[in-house]
């Protein structure tokens, strides 16, 4: 960013706002004293209209994955999501005659398993900066945590 | 109308005048033909001639897309859970009128507007008819008014081309 304002030679605030670079995840502040969150597993579901996009694109998150040495798969819906219309074909009368629209949604899923939470941030932030247009992304991570210390179970009371 | 026609000619010559006067005179007809109910949208029809250009897109009616064809703009706007569909099918409008109407008969192709994130990538083709010193001014004028206008960064992806003839896929 100082750069750009270097070459730009422009006064600090004057930036517009789509040149300042972007991050899209909030990348967590390390602390030396915290330990990184454990993800069992990473899931990412895939939405779009054209199916071809929707196989590069998880073919491309498998492989990412694999480039990290995660376990990583990839399985997507054959039959998509239809929302139908069905309208008069002509501007007046015509009653029997009309035209049929539909928009097709497909659905494709990837998912890594057993990543730390730096790997997750890194390896999410990657995916998001290379998904394509008409693709939707909606990514769900399931945390491991240690039991709390006032839950114990029935076995250690008696010790 | 009639009667000026009339009064500035002779007699004899009336008749022949109303022979062949417009159908719009005086005569209201009903049209009795059926209606067709053949689809007639984005199709062009044979020439007698032959010489009428199509691009590949042209050339291939609405029933190919997805087949042969791919659409002209991309965003997850209609897709289940999408958002803003119309919202973003007005300003699709808006850009293609503010394209070819900036851009002077220089696309050469379609205009195509695909959306990542806030991004706005405008795509097309165009032909080398003008300067590059125009073209450069062009394609800055046209990112930063209609980023100011649609409030997003607006980027544009322009290939160029020779001539118009160099896209045309078939004569019909």
């Amino acid at each position: 960013m100082n750069l750009a304002r270097q070459i730009l030679k422009v006064p600090k605030n004057f930036l517009p706002n789509f040149l300042r670079p972007y991050s899209v995840a909030q990348l967590q502040q390390f602390n030396e004293s915290e330990t990184d969150k454990l993800y069992k597993l990473l899931e990412l579901e895939l939405r779009g209209n054209d199916p071809a996009v929707l196989r590069s694109f998880t073919k491309f998150a498998v492989t990412t994955g694999n480039h990290f040495d995660l376990q990583s798969k990839s399985w997507s819906i054959k039959k998509p999501h239809h929302e139908r219309y069905t309208v008069l074909r002509c501007v007046h009368i015509y009653k029997k005659h009309r035209v049929q629209y539909e928009f097709r949604t497909y659905f494709a899923f990837v998912q890594y398993k057993y990543l730390t939470g730096s790997t997750a941030d890194t390896l999410l932030e990657y995916i998001e900066r290379n998904l394509p247009e008409g693709v939707a992304l909606k990514a769900t991570k399931v945390e491991l945590q240690t039991l709390p210390e006032h839950l114990i179970p029935p076995s250690d009371i008696d010790q | 109308m009639l009667e000026k026609i009339l009064s500035s000619c002779k007699l004899s010559s009336v008749s022949k005048i109303i022979e062949h006067a417009p159908i719009q005179f005086n005569r209201r007809l009903l049209y009795t033909t059926p209606v067709h109910y053949k689809k007639q949208a984005g199709r062009y029809r044979v020439t007698h001639r032959g010489d009428f250009p199509l691009t590949y897109e042209m050339a291939n009616p609405p029933h190919q897309i997805a087949h042969r064809k791919s659409w002209n703009s991309w965003n997850t706007s209609n897709i289940v859970g999408g958002v803003r569909p119309a919202e973003t099918a007005v300003e699709d409008v808006f850009i293609r009128k503010f394209m070819s109407g900036t851009w002077h008969n220089l696309f050469v192709s379609e205009i195509i507007i695909k959306r990542q994130y806030n991004i706005i990538r405008i795509a097309g083709i165009i032909q080398r008819t003008v300067n590059p010193r125009k073209l450069y001014f062009l394609i800055g004028y046209t990112e930063e008014l209609l980023s100011f206008w649609l409030q997003c960064p607006i980027k544009l992806e322009l290939q160029t081309v020779a001539e118009r003839k160099d896209v045309i896929y078939k004569y019909i």
